[in-house]
Parts: structure tokens; sequence; C-alpha cells
């Protein structure tokens, strides 16, 4: 044990000393607060140049109305206080359909999009008024270049939208004052459930669940595992190939038996490992806490962070350490890494399932698959959802298990060849270093 | 006493067989030199008393204790692959090697070892600063840090200038003094004729000579002669009795043919040229290691 330490000690001291280190443990949480910043500035920077809109109005009905409610926006509504421009005027420009060649007539505003003329062309159905009397007619499009990610067309589906709601009622003789609470509409508010002050007794009321609980803690747990892995355990890859290819291997092997070897690498990826997740969590949630939004932080998963990610780094460290060691150089290193990240990064696609429903069979399944379990375990951990507190431990068991497997196959892996020089990292010769040497 | 005993071990790569069958015992405080062509098995040989590879049959005894898989911390060992960590310092990986080999007070053994061997100035540098010949000494002293009970050295003199290697063969000796065991390996022969109590050559992983280096002699006889004349080599030929010229310019060494009679030869000589030296001798190590190694060897005329 004594050795494995005092290599724990270099590896850790090698890898916390470097100007690297300490940049991407700082730059990390700068570059996703200057992320938040930039979003948020640019949120309240929106491009003020004026916007030309094409307008082709089958129905006949919509233009008037709509020049008018842009008339007023472009009046009112683009002006700060101060009498800054805040927003761009929306300038239409209404077009008489082309009934001989609507395709031509739509090829040449694209071009003027495509060209900056126009930022859209709007096109109303002729039978928009009264859907369901023509399946075709009855459309609203918005063509642009960005379509999907442009919020002006919003506007044009609210004012569209509204103004045929008043035209239906009218030809159905309503009364206009009556419209608003016929319309009035309820969105069903999320909410956690009540529950037990652990510290008080107290019974407390449920509140209102955020997106926040629901996506950005199990996101943000995740990640940081999908992080720490990455820079604890996948770097023992490179690094062992580097020890092996300058023959530091063979030293040591004077020294250390090829496990103890292994060990005290690993157990150097593990202190990196804790060491910045320790940092980044205890950190954020100082922030928390001093922004006084402590309870959005489920405190109680952090438990089973810190053991899913011990075990995890272990795996994914002696897998890593075993690969190394059948490198010859860079090369082969490179070559070998994206294939050994795989079963680190696949959990990561299946975040957004996983969190939408956390109980159903898939998150259930893949949380019981080992080389998965801490990441998919922790994304069901961290949502508000109450996952039978069987599982985490079941699979706190699978993944010690197959952790045990990992560093005895990766032992043997290592063992054999850390030394040979000249064979290709190979499935076949890794299954042969496992079971057979 | 012996710390070292082999018996009979044997060791496999795939088809080839690096060692074959070998068994050696290495007493208590001697120097030990293990020579063989490039790929005879040394190094495996080494490896396996280090217990980095498993025999595949017989034993290793180190101290009479053949465990496997136990690395004991007094052996050092200097492979022959030299490899430190480069962006380390001088000091540093020093206390990490002694701390490895559980030895204790080490800053006055690095400081020590750092005068003695002319490196002190650069003992807060990192190792890719310094020189092949200081990275050479660096590693050696992270070898014998904690002055080891067996000192195991592969090519220990391999890339180092004259004046190094001389304060090398002087601390090697000091240790075998001070009581360690040392086995090193090496191709020159002259050094291993030198230094070493005893001699071991594997030659295509058996053992082809084991002793003192009077013994290995013996076994070859009074077979050589060294001789230097006004005409050099060109005197020589066409004599009979003689099977191989070594030549080495300023003299010749003549292997002689079963039964071939010095004198005889001697006359033949000074028909030829005028002699300035004539010595019956026994064979040289490195003549000894040509004869198994490449005993049809073309540099070598048949006379």
């Amino acid at each position: 044990m004594r050795k494995i330490i005092v290599l724990f000690k270099r590896e850790y001291i090698a890898a916390v000393k470097t100007r690297s280190f300490i940049i991407s443990l700082v730059l990390v949480p700068v570059l996703m607060a200057g992320s938040l910043i930039v979003t948020l500035l640019t949120e309240n920077n929106e491009n003020t140049d004026d916007k030309s809109f094409a307008v082709i109005d089958h129905s006949g009905l919509i233009e008037d109305y709509l020049a008018e409610q842009a008339e007023q926006r472009n009046s009112n509504d683009i002006y700060s206080e101060t009498g800054e421009k805040v927003s761009p005027a929306y300038l239409l420009d209404f077009l008489e359909p082309d009934y001989d060649e609507p395709f031509k007539q739509k090829l040449k505003i694209s071009d003027k999009i495509r060209g900056k003329k126009y930022h859209a062309l709007i096109e109303i159905g002729k039978d928009i008024l009264h859907p369901g009397d023509s399946t075709e007619e009855d459309y609203l499009r918005f063509y642009s270049e960005h379509g999907f990610m442009d919020d002006t067309r919003y506007w044009f589906s609210n004012n569209i939208n509204n103004y045929l709601r008043e035209l239906r009622l009218k030809e159905l003789n309503l009364d206009p004052e009556m419209t608003s609470v016929l319309f009035a509409w309820h969105n069903i508010e999320s909410m956690g459930l009540a529950k037990v002050d652990e510290k008080t007794g107290e019974t407390k009321d449920a509140k209102e669940s955020s997106e926040l609980q629901t996506f950005l803690i199990p996101y943000v747990v995740v990640i940081l595992m999908f992080m720490m892995t990455l820079m604890s355990a996948v770097p023992l890859l490179v690094s062992v190939m580097e020890e092996k290819s300058e023959k530091i291997a063979e030293v040591l092997l004077g020294k250390l038996t090829p496990f103890q070897f292994m060990a005290g690498k690993v157990m150097g990826g593990i202190g990196v490992g804790l060491t910045v997740a320790g940092v980044y969590i205890f950190g954020a949630i100082a922030t928390v806490n001093f922004l006084d939004v402590g309870d959005i932080v489920p405190m109680d998963i952090l438990v089973w962070f810190f053991i899913y990610l011990f075990f995890y780094i272990i795996m994914v460290g002696s897998a890593m350490a075993a690969l190394g060691a059948m490198c010859n150089d860079n090369k082969d290193a490179q070559s070998l890494q994206f294939p050994a990240m795989f079963p680190v990064i696949l959990p990561i696609f299946f975040i957004v399932p996983i969190i939408s429903n956390p109980t159903g069979t898939l998150a259930t399944t893949l949380a019981f698959i080992p080389p998965f379990t801490p990441t998919i375990m922790m994304i069901r951990i961290a949502t508000p959802v109450t996952i039978p507190t069987w599982q985490p431990i079941v699979g706190l068991v699978g993944v010690i298990l197959f952790t045990l497997f990992t560093v005895w196959a990766g032992a043997r892996i290592f063992r054999t060849a850390i030394l040979i020089q000249g064979q290709k990292p190979s499935l076949s010769n890794l299954v042969k270093y496992a079971f057979k040497s | 006493m012996n710390i070292i005993e082999l018996n009979n071990i044997t060791k496999t790569f795939g088809s080839v067989v690096a060692v074959k069958d070998l068994s050696l015992t290495v007493p208590k405080g001697s120097i030990y030199g293990f020579i063989g062509p490039n790929g005879s098995g040394k190094t495996t040989t080494i490896r396996m008393i280090m217990k980095i590879f498993y025999p595949d049959s017989g034993e290793i005894k180190i101290h009479g204790n053949h465990r496997n898989g136990i690395v004991t911390d007094n052996i050092g060992y200097l492979p022959e692959d030299r490899g430190l960590y480069k962006k380390m310092k001088v000091n540093d990986i020093l206390m990490f090697m002694g701390e490895l080999g559980g030895g204790s007070d080490l800053r006055t053994k690095i400081r020590y070892w750092l005068n003695k061997l002319d490196l002190a100035t650069f003992s807060e540098k990192k190792v890719e600063t310094l020189s092949k010949g200081m990275t050479q000494k660096l590693q050696f002293i992270a070898t014998i840090i904690n002055e080891p009970e067996i000192i195991i050295l592969d090519e220990p003199f391999s890339g180092l200038d004259p004046v190094n290697a001389e304060i090398l063969k002087d601390v090697i000796l000091d240790l075998q003094k001070k009581g360690s065991t040392i086995i090193f390996s090496t191709h020159d022969m002259g050094m291993a004729e030198k230094m070493c109590d005893n001699i071991f050559m594997i030659y295509k992983g058996e053992k082809v000579l084991d002793g003192t280096l009077y013994e290995i002699q013996d076994r070859y006889g009074a077979d050589t002669l060294v001789v230097q004349t006004e005409k050099g080599e060109s005197a020589l030929t066409g004599i009979r009795g003689i099977s191989k010229i070594n030549n080495y310019g300023k003299l010749q060494e003549l292997k002689l043919e079963d039964r071939a009679d010095p004198q005889k030869i001697l006359a033949e000589i000074m028909k030829n040229t005028a002699i300035k030296k004539f010595e019956i001798t026994r064979p040289s190590l490195n003549d000894i290691f040509i004869r198994i190694a490449a005993p049809d060897r073309k540099e070598v005329n048949h006379a």
C-alpha cells in the first residue's frame, strides 16, 4: 500500500500542479458563467435594423389589419422611453398573388430574401378564416432562411390568429365583451409534493417545480460526472502509453508490481477527479447559498454522486490504464481514445429521455448495466421523481462488482502489455492478455 | 552463500524460446557479469530475476524466497531502456524513487550522491534539461539511492564517456565493498574482464559460459599468440598452424590450430619480418565471445 500511495502522490501532484490543470479548473466555471452573461447581454441586444416582409394574402382578409398593426407597432413599440431604438420596425410589402406562376413568384421572393431585401415571406391561405372547409388552403406560412429560430414569426402568428378569432366571433354574432372570458386560458401549474422537514418535523407545502429542478439539476450532475471522468480517468490512457514509450514503465516495474503500478495511477486519477468535483460542487453550493436559493440543490444526492464517481473513476481508469499499456505510441493512443471513451459518452445521449421518464423501462434497464450505472442512476436520482430505494443500492453493488472485474482484467492486460513493444492494440490481443496470459 | 538462485528456468514468447533450462547461482557480495550477443536472453533473464516476467518453468530464489509477484525493496534495477519523468526535477525524482524503495534519510542520501556524481548543481533542474550522460548518471543514482543489497545493472556503461564510465566503475566497486551484490550485463568485454568475479554468457537462450575469468580461459587453453611485427598482418599470411587472425592494426591476435607448435610459427614469422613482440597467451573474453557467437565471422582472416 505504501508504494501505491507514493505513486499516487506523484501522479496527483504531477496532474494538479500543472498550469493547464489550474487554468482548466478556473476556466470551466468562468466559461460557464461567461456564456450565461453573454446570453443575458445578447438577449437585450436585439438587432434594430428595420425588417421588410413580403406578404401574400390569398384570403384578402388580413392585409389591412396587418398593415395597421405594423404601423401601430412601428410608432409605439420600437423606441424606449428615452427615445432609443430597441427593436426593428416591420415594413410590410403586400404582393398580389401570381396565380399563373405561383412557384416562380415564390422563387423570386426567396431570392430577394437571400439577397437581404426581404427578411421573410408570409403567405396566408385562401381559406384561413374557415379551416376544415378545405384541407389545402387554410395555411399560414413563414418563409425565411432561418425560420425555426426566427422569433418574428410569432408576431405574425399572434396578430393574424387574434384577428381571425375576432372575425369568427363577428360571424357568430357574439358579444365582443364576452370574448376575453371565453378565451381565458389556465396553464396548469407544475407542483412538487408536500413533505416533512427533516430538521424541524414540520409539514411543508408543495412548491412549484421548476425547469431547474426537473432538467437542469440532473443535466448538471451528469455533465459534471462526465467532465470528472474526462479529466481524471481518460488521461490515464495517454499517460500510461507515455510511460511505456518513454521506458519509464520498466524502471517503475523494478520497484512496483504491475498491480501497484496501475493502482497508484488510478488512485491519482481518483484524487484529481474528487478534487475537481469537490471544488465545483462546494463552489456551486456556496454560490446558491449566497444567492439564497440553496433549497433548489438536493443535497441528499451528493453522497450518491461522490460514491458513484469514486467507483466510476476506478472502473474507467483501470480500463484506460490497461488500454494505454497496449499502445506503443501516440498514434495508437489516438486511435483507441474514441472507442475507449464511447461507453463514457453513450449515457449523455440518453439524458433527455431519462429525465423525461426516470422510472420508465429504458431508464431502469440502462441504470442496471454497470458501465452506464453511475451516470444513468445519477440522472434518475437527481430528478424530482422518487425512484425505488433499492435501485441505487443494487446498482452500486453491480458497479462495485464490475469495477472489481475491470481492475482484475485491467491489471492482467497491463502486466502483460506494458513491456511488449510493437504489438498493435487489438481486441484479440486485449482478450488474450486479459484471459489467457 | 548464494543470494540469487536460478533453477532450470525456461521462458518462451510465443514460439520463441528466450531462455532455456537456465540454472545460475550468484554468490553474495560478488560482481557477476552477464554477457551475450543482442537478443540472446540477457534482459529476459534479468527481468525474470526482477519478477517483471515470470518463468514458464523452473524457479528463481532471492534470499531463498521464490514467491512470484514480490518486488523486494532491496534490489536496485537499472534497465537497459532508461526512462525518467522528464518534467520532474532531479531532486523530486530521486525522492520519488527513494520513497518507492522504502528508503529513509533520503535528503542526505540524495545530496551525497548528487555531489559524488557531479550533479549537485542540477538538483533543481528538470530532467528534460539534462544531457544524455547526466540523465544516465541520474538514473544510476535512482537505482542505488537506497544502497540496496542487490544491484542489477543492464548495460550501465553504454552512452557514458570514459571519465564518467570510470566514475561509475569506482562507485560500483565501492558498493561491492560495502556488501552489495552486483549483476551487470555488458558488451564491454574489457570492463567485464576487469570488474567481474564471475562471468556468465548466454547464447540463444542457453548458458554457454559460467565461472571466473580464469576458469573460462582455462577451458580454452593457451591457444592464442599476440604478435607485433614490422610488416603487420601481411607477414602472417600463409603460415601453417594459424586458424584465425584477429587484426588490431598495430598488433595481431592469432588463434592456433589444435596441436600447432608456437615455436614453429615464431620461426615462420621471423622469416618474413622482424618481430617486436611475441606472447603466448590465453584467449581474451572478447575472443571467446566471438568464437561462441560468431565462429565463422569474416573479419577474422584465415591464415
